[in-house]
C-alpha cells in the first residue's frame, strides 16, 4: 500500500515542477463548460423548456447540462491521466523499471489514479464554483454527501477502465486517440448533453455505462430533490458495473502486459 | 553455486523475422564477474532483458539462483538489480533522493529503513553533495551513479549491467569500472553480468567473457584463454594517415586476418600472420601507394583481434 502513497507523492512532485501548467488547467475547465451553457441558451432560449421537462422531469436544461459537463470532465481527465501515465513513464525511460520491479502494478496504477483524482477534483471544483456563481446552481450540504458517494462509486468503474486503458497504451504507445474515441462513445451513449431517452439505441447502450447511473442519480438529487433511498436501483447498477469494469480492467492490463513482454515493445516510443 | 543458468535461449522479434538471441546456453557461477562482449545488434540487451523478466523468451529456459524466470518472476525480480545504459532511466524532475525513495518503495522498502539504506547508497556512490539536486541538473556520469545506487537499494544478489559506461567520459568510465570490480565484486561479493562493446572494459574487469555475435555465443572463456585462441603470439600493427583498401592487404599471401580501426583520418591495421616479419615489406609496399605510413611494429593480440578471428566480425 505504501506504493500507492509513493506513486502519489512522485506524481504530484513532478507536476509541481510545472507550475504554469497547473494555472492553465484551472482556467481551462471553465472554458470547457461555457459552450454547454451557450448551447443550452441557444436551443432552449431560456433556463427551462417544456419539451425537455417532459423527457427528464425537470425543465432546468442548463443546470442539467452543467452537471453533465462537470461530471464528465471529471471522468475524462481521470481517464486521460491514468491512460497517459504509462506513456509518460515510457517517455521518461522509467517504465521498464516499474514493470521489472516486484511491486504490484495494481497499486502503482491506483497511485496514479489517485493523483489524477486530485487533479480532476481541482478541475471539477473550478467548474462547479463557476456554475454556482454565474448561473446560480444551488447546492446544499445535505446533497453533497450522497453525491460524493455516487462519485466514489463512479470512480471505481473509472479506475477499472483506466487500468484497461493503461494496458492498451503499453501496446499501442498512443493514448490520445483511444481516449478521444472513448470520449465520443461516452458522449453519444450517456446523458451528458442530452437525456438518452431521445433515441432507443442510445437508451439501450447507456444501460451499460456507469456514467449514466451516476448522472441520473446526481441530477435526481440536485434537480428533482429525490431522497437518496429512491436511487437504490441506480446505486446497485453502478456497483455491478464497478465489479465488471474492475475485473475487465485488470484482465486487460495483465493480458496486454504479458503481450508486450512477448513482442518486446515495452519502453519503445 | 550456480547464479545464472541459461539453456537454449531463443528470442525473436517482428513475428520471428528478427532473430535477436539464437540458442544461447550459459552458466555463471555465484561471485563471478562475467562479460558479454559483442558489437551493436549482437543480442546482448535482449539477453539481459530476458534474464530480468522484461521479455518473455520464445524458447529455452532461464534459472536465476535456481528460480525459473517465468514461473517465479517475482522472486527473480527481488534477486536482480538492473542498470541499463543510455540517458534516460530516472525521473529528471525529481531529486536524487526522491528518485531513490520511489524506487525503494517499489521493492517494499519504506520509512526509516528505506531512508537509512538510501543515505548509505548515496554515501557509497559519492553523491552526498548531489543528494537534493534534480537529476536533470546532473552530468551523465552522475546519473549513471544514481542508476547504480538504485540497482543496489534492495541489496540484490545479481547485478545485470547493460553497457554501464556507454556515453561516459573516460574519467567517469574508470570510476564506474573500479566501483564494479572493487566494491561490487570484491567487497560486496555480488554476481555480475555486464555487457559491453568495449574490449578494454571486458579485458580489464571480467573473470570470464562470452563473445556474442549475431545472437550466438561464439566463445566463452577467461580473457587469457581467449587470447591464446589466436595461433600467433605476435601481430603486425601499422598506423597511417588516410584510408587504405582492406582487400589490398587481405590478398597478400601469408595474411590470415586483418582488423582495421578507423578514427577520423587515422587508420590502424592489425594483421594476423604466421610470419609477420616476412610479409612486412610487401604490406608496406602496397600501403605506401595509398597512405602516409606513420608507424609500424609488432604487438600482442587484444580481445578485439580474437573477436574478429573467431567471428569474422568487428566490435564497432
Ligand atoms: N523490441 C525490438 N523489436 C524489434 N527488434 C528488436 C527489438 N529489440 C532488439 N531488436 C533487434 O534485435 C537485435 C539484437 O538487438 P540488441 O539485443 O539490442 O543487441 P545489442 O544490445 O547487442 O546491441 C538487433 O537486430 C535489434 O535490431
Ligand atoms: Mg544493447
Amino acid at each position: 500500500m505504501i506504493i500507492v502513497y509513493e506513486e502519489l507523492r512522485k506524481t504530484v512532485k513532478i507536476w509541481l515542477t510545472y507550475p504554469l501548467v497547473l494555472v492553465f488547467w484551472t482556467i481551462f475547465p471553465i472554458m470547457w463548460v461555457i459552450p454547454f451553457i451557450f448551447q443550452g441558451k441557444a436551443f432552449v432560449g431560456a433556463l427551462s423548456s417544456q419539451a425537455f421537462a417532459d423527457l427528464t422531469g425537470t425543465g432546468q436544461y442548463i443546470p442539467f447540462v452543467i452537471i453533465g459537463a462537470v461530471v464528465s470532465t471529471y471522468m475524462f481527465s481521470a481517464l486521460y491521466g491514468i491512460g497517459n501515465a504509462f506513456r509518460e513513464e515510457s517517455y521518461w525511460g522509467t517504465l521498464e523499471y516499474l514493470i521489472g520491479s516486484p511491486a504490484s502494478k495494481g497499486f502503482i496504477l491506483l497511485g496514479k489514479a489517485l493523483s489524477e483524482g486530485i487533479f480532476s477534483t481541482f478541475f471539477a471544483l473550478s467548474q462547479l464554483l463557476f456554475a454556482i456563481f454565474l448561473f446560480g446552481v444551488k447546492i446544499t450540504l445535505t446533497k453533497i454527501l450522497p453525491i460524493l458517494l455516487i462519485m466514489s462509486f463512479l470512480l471505481l468503474a473509472l479506475y477499472g477502465l483506466g487500468i484497461g486503458l493503461a494496458g492498451l497504451t503499453l501496446l499501442i504507445k498512443e493514448s490520445r486517440g483511444i481516449i478521444h474515441s472513448l470520449d465520443d462513445i461516452l458522449y453519444l451513449f450517456s446523458p451528458i448533453r442530452y437525456p438518452v431517452e431521445v433515441n432507443p439505441i442510445t437508451k439501450f447502450v447507456s444501460l451499460f455505462i456507469p456514467l449514466t447511473y451516476a448522472l441520473i442519480a446526481i441530477r435526481g438529487i440536485l434537480l428533482l430533490n429525490k431522497p437518496f433511498h429512491l436511487l437504490i436501483t441506480e446505486m446497485v447498477a453502478l456497483l455491478l458495473l464497478d465489479i465488471g469494469f474492475l475485473f475487465f480492467g485488470f484482465y486487460t492490463f495483465n493480458t496486454l502486459e504479458r503481450k508486450v513482454r512477448q513482442t518486446g515493445t515495452i519502453g519503445h516510443h | 553455486m550456480v547464479a545464472i543458468e541459461v539453456e537454449g535461449l531463443r528470442k525473436t522479434f517482428k513475428k520471428g523475422k528478427v532473430v535477436a538471441v539464437d540458442g544461447v546456453s550459459l552458466t555463471i557461477e555465484k561471485g563471478e564477474l562475467f562479460g558479454l562482449l559483442g558489437p551493436n545488434g549482437a543480442g546482448k540487451t535482449t539477453l539481459i532483458k530476458c534474464l530480468s523478466t522484461l521479455l518473455i523468451p520464445d524458447g529455452g529456459r532461464i534459472r536465476i539462483f535456481g528460480h525459473d524466470v517465468l514461473k517465479e518472476s517475482l522472486k527473480v525480480r527481488r534477486l536482480i538489480g538492473l542498470v541499463t545504459g543510455g540517458e534516460r532511466t530516472l525521473y529528471w524532475k525529481l531529486s536524487v533522493f526522491d528518485n531513490l525513495r520511489y524506487f525503494a518503495a517499489l521493492y517494499g522498502l519504506y520509512g526509516r529503513k528505506a531512508r537509512r539504506r538510501i543515505e548509505e547508497m548515496i554515501e557509497v556512490m559519492d553523491l552526498v553533495e548531489k543528494r537534493d539536486e534534480r537529476v536533470e541538473r546532473l552530468s551523465t556520469g552522475m546519473r549513471q551513479k544514481v542508476a547504480l545506487a538504485r540497482a543496489l537499494l534492495h541489496d540484490p544478489e545479481l547485478l545485470l549491467l547493460d553497457e554501464p559506461t556507454l556515453g561516459l567520459d573516460p574519467q567517469f568510465s574508470r570510476v564506474i569500472r573500479r566501483f564494479i570490480k572493487e566494491e561490487l565484486q570484491k567487497k560486496l561479493k555480488k554476481t555480475i553480468l555486464l555487457t559491453t562493446h568495449y574490449m578494454e572494459e571486458a579485458d580489464e574487469l571480467c573473470d570470464r567473457i562470452g563473445f556474442m555475435s549475431q545472437g550466438k555465443i561464439a566463445a566463452c572463456a577467461t580473457p587469457e584463454e581467449l587470447k591464446e585462441k589466436i595461433p600467433h603470439e605476435r601481430l603486425l600493427e601499422i598506423k597511417m594517415a588516410g584510408l587504405p583498401d582492406e582487400s589490398l592487404i587481405r590478398n597478400i599471401p601469408g595474411v590470415e586476418d586483418v582488423l582495421m580501426i578507423v578514427d577520423n583520418n587515422r587508420t590502424v591495421l592489425r594483421i594476423q600472420s604466421p610470419d609477420p616479419e616476412g610479409i612486412l615489406a610487401t604490406v608496406l609496399e602496397r600501403l605506401r601507394k595509398e597512405c602516409r605510413i606513420i608507424g609500424f611494429g609488432l604487438t600482442t593480440p587484444t580481445l578485439e583481434d580474437v573477436f574478429i578471428f573467431l567471428t569474422g566480425e568487428e566490435l564497432r
